[in-house]
């Protein structure tokens, strides 16, 4: 096996820019890498592998789903087999998992969020279009998807701001931080537990948290792992993401003039331009791990070994996708990957895409010329989620 | 992504799988919104018979 390029997830310069390593390794003659940095993974960089690797579920499995392995400690105590079900569990049970959260995220159901999004979105430009400057990811993008999740899950929107706390400390900054990253999974667990007890105490109607509770399993209740998995996964997985996506389509926008006029005066190409800005700058790497030894494309792969499923890197594949690292908006065949493919496709997507569409749409009609402060101080977090965390643009 | 591409052609089932709405062929007129829904499928589920 050819081996010569190595990566570091958490390098700054990978983090801030990681296409022109996934360039080098995906034209290499080893396409897919292997790095023993943060506990070891393999990195596949083309479309067409990652997409294999998705769908053979049965050898590459979601026992574990971060870019790192778990912190010393977390799969003991009272709560050490919480998970974040459905996209932490495999066939048999995946199914249910998947099935019973699915109707919550249907399109007919998002849709009862849009108008309260576009004035929750319109509240916050409200708040610093006088300054003449905001920062368009802590200001904004940062603060739409924490209160949609808020609502879904019944639970006090006035927490936003320790929502946010908790998921970065789970899942961006407790990553290369093991006890930070232990501490906040706890106080989300515990957070939800409390919920929980609230709802077994005073069951509310038309609320996911009672209803979960109610959920029957082969004429079981579902088990309380599996419903505080269910509440830790929307939290975490339901911000950091979508944020992520906000962010760096804003920070797109902020550095293309023509393409803010080319929205502005074709509004029609909104739909397919939040696809383009969703493969462009995918925010999600999950992990897979092996279940046992394979070849997998000429790499021995041995069981337990992580892969990490390089969705931004499928979604720059040349093979694939025409002019992969320009931002088209109008383009027609786009079967981008950023949520993406096989039985854990993400199953919040039409959430958000609508947070997607509305967040930019609402930016864009009240703020149609805006560029960045500087474009060097914009900051990005990385590793499981990329996007940027500071973007201060003015208008 | 279909329902968004050919809303008329493909929809959602109760748990939001995607469903096909038509029965028998494709309209001419519809052709277009189904072929570009074929062409955004990250599933490959789709496939137009001529």
């Amino acid at each position: 096996m050819k081996q010569d390029i190595d990566y570091d997830i958490f390098n700054h310069d990978f983090v801030w820019n990681p296409f022109p390593t996934f360039d080098a390794v995906r034209e290499s003659g080893c396409p897919i890498v292997h790095s023993d940095k943060w506990g070891g993974s393999w990195m596949p960089t083309r479309y067409e592998d990652i997409v294999a690797l998705a769908q053979e579920h049965d050898v590459f499995t979601s026992r574990e789903i971060i870019v790192v392995p778990p912190p010393p400690g977390q799969l003991e105590g009272p709560y050490g087999g919480v998970k974040a079900p459905p996209i932490t569990s495999d066939p048999p049970d995946h199914h249910w998992h998947r099935r019973a959260i699915l109707p919550v995220f249907s399109p007919q159901s998002v849709a009862t969020y849009e108008a309260s999004m576009r004035e929750f979105c319109n509240g916050l430009i409200d708040g610093f279009i006088d300054n003449g400057r905001a920062d368009a990811a802590a200001d904004y993008a940062q603060r739409i998807p924490v209160n949609v999740i808020a609502r879904m899950l019944g639970v006090p929107v006035e927490m936003s701001e320790t929502f946010t706390e908790w998921v970065r400390g789970a899942l961006e900054v407790g990553l290369t931080n093991p006890e930070l990253r232990r501490e906040n999974r706890m106080k989300i667990i515990e957070f939800f537990v409390g919920q929980i007890n609230e709802r077994k105490a005073n069951p509310r109607e038309n609320d996911l948290i009672t209803d979960l509770l109610r959920l029957e399993v082969d004429g079981q209740p579902a088990p309380l792992e599996y419903v505080i998995g269910v509440c830790n996964l929307m939290l975490v997985a339901g911000i950091d993401t979508t944020w992520s996506a906000i962010g760096s389509s804003l920070w797109h926008l902020a550095g293309h003039a023509e393409h803010r006029k080319q929205l502005r005066e074709n509004p029609e190409l909104w739909p397919t331009a939040v696809e383009e800005f969703l493969r462009a700058y995918a925010p999600v790497t999950m992990a897979r791990i092996v279940d046992r030894d394979i070849e997998f494309q000429g790499c021995p792969m041995k069981a337990g070994d992580r892969v990490l499923m390089t969705f931004p890197a499928a979604n720059r594949d040349p093979r694939q996708f025409e002019r992969p690292d320009e931002v088209i908006l109008d383009r027609q065949n786009n079967r981008h990957v950023a949520f993406g493919a096989g039985i854990h496709r993400c199953a919040g997507s039409n959430l958000a895409r609508l947070e997607l569409k509305v967040a930019l749409q609402t930016w864009m009609e009240r703020i149609p010329e805006f560029t960045l402060v500087d474009p060097t101080a914009v900051t990005w977090a990385g590793g499981q989620v990329r996007g940027p965390r500071q973007c201060l643009v003015s208008f | 992504m279909c329902a968004i591409a050919a809303p008329e052609v493909f929809g959602s089932d109760d748990i939001g799988n995607a469903a096909i709405l038509i029965e028998g062929d494709i309209p001419a007129d519809l052709e277009a919104k189904a072929r570009r829904a074929e062409g955004n499928c990250p599933e490959r589920a789709i496939e137009i018979i001529e």
